[in-house]
């Protein structure tokens, strides 16, 4: 009985330790033609829906490369940014009306949401 | 007794064995070409901790072997730009999925986790400014480079 006992452990352990793909849909990025920079003010923690804890730091710079159906796509261009389930996606910040709420993954060309969405202070930078 | 500490003795030299011991960064920066124009470079790279350390598995970019991650050790390679896949197989195979542009050059390092049975080895894309800080005080694992 013992030892059955310790066997089931070892299989709910077993499966706590198998992480789920990320979920993604396929999305059709649309390029933007004259793409804006921004600057992250405040460092941003976020927890993806993998469990997975991420932060954005502040002075984080991001270049706009297009939009897809869910936001603006933002890729930031002095960090890596990454969401991560069974295996580790590069991933672009997709913001809509000052919120983070999910992630285009350039590889995959697909979105995965971020089931709670996240506040982004973003100031623009303009060019001299 | 005695057993034990030679037993500990091996244990503790087959360990550092197992970690790299090529030329460190500063030594062969110079002997590394410089970038072509139409690739883009990625160093693959792991932190020199004896943890897992005989764990060494292979790295496959985009399904080809280019290395093993040793403790300790770092290499490059060039290639396309474009979609890039990373894969390390211990007793489970990770995966990890990002872009190369012309001239870009990407840090990858891989890290040991535990799994239910042995140790994993992840694969895990780092800052530029924290790989290049990192590798400093790696050791070269790669083909040997052209003086």
């Amino acid at each position: 009985m013992q030892s059955l006992k310790i066997a089931l452990a070892g299989v709910c352990v077993a499966l706590a330790a198998c992480a789920a793909e990320v979920a993604r849909e396929p999305s059709e990025l649309k390029p933007e033609a004259s793409p804006r920079s921004f600057v992250l003010r405040d460092s941003v923690k976020y927890v993806l829906d993998s469990r997975y804890e991420r932060v954005l730091r502040g002075y984080t710079e991001f270049v706009e490369v297009g939009s897809i159906a869910q936001g603006r796509v933002l890729r930031s261009t002095n960090a890596v940014m990454t969401v991560e389930g069974k295996h580790v996606h590069e991933a672009y910040a997709v913001v809509k009306d000052g919120r983070l709420v999910g992630f285009y993954l350039p590889v995959e060309r697909s979105f995965s949401p971020l089931s709670q969405p996240v506040s982004l202070t973003l100031e623009e930078r303009k060019t001299q | 007794m005695n057993l034990l500490r030679l037993a500990s003795i091996a244990s503790t030299a087959a360990l550092l064995a197992a970690c790299a011991s090529g030329p460190k960064m500063a030594e062969v920066k110079s002997s590394i070409p410089a970038l072509k124009p139409s690739e883009g470079r990625i160093y693959f790279y792991r932190s020199n901790s004896m943890m897992g350390a005989a764990l060494q598995p292979e790295i496959k970019l985009n399904g080809k072997v280019v290395g093993n991650s040793k403790p300790g050790g770092f290499f490059f390679v060039d290639a396309a730009p474009g979609p890039q896949e990373v894969t390390t197989s211990t007793e489970v195979e990770k995966k990890l999925t990002f872009t190369l542009g012309a001239g870009e050059t990407r840090y990858v390092k891989t890290s040991i986790g535990f799994g239910l049975m042995v140790g994993r080895v992840y694969p895990e894309l780092v800052d530029n400014a924290v790989g290049q800080k990192e590798l400093e005080d790696s050791s070269y694992t790669g083909q040997p480079l052209k003086r």
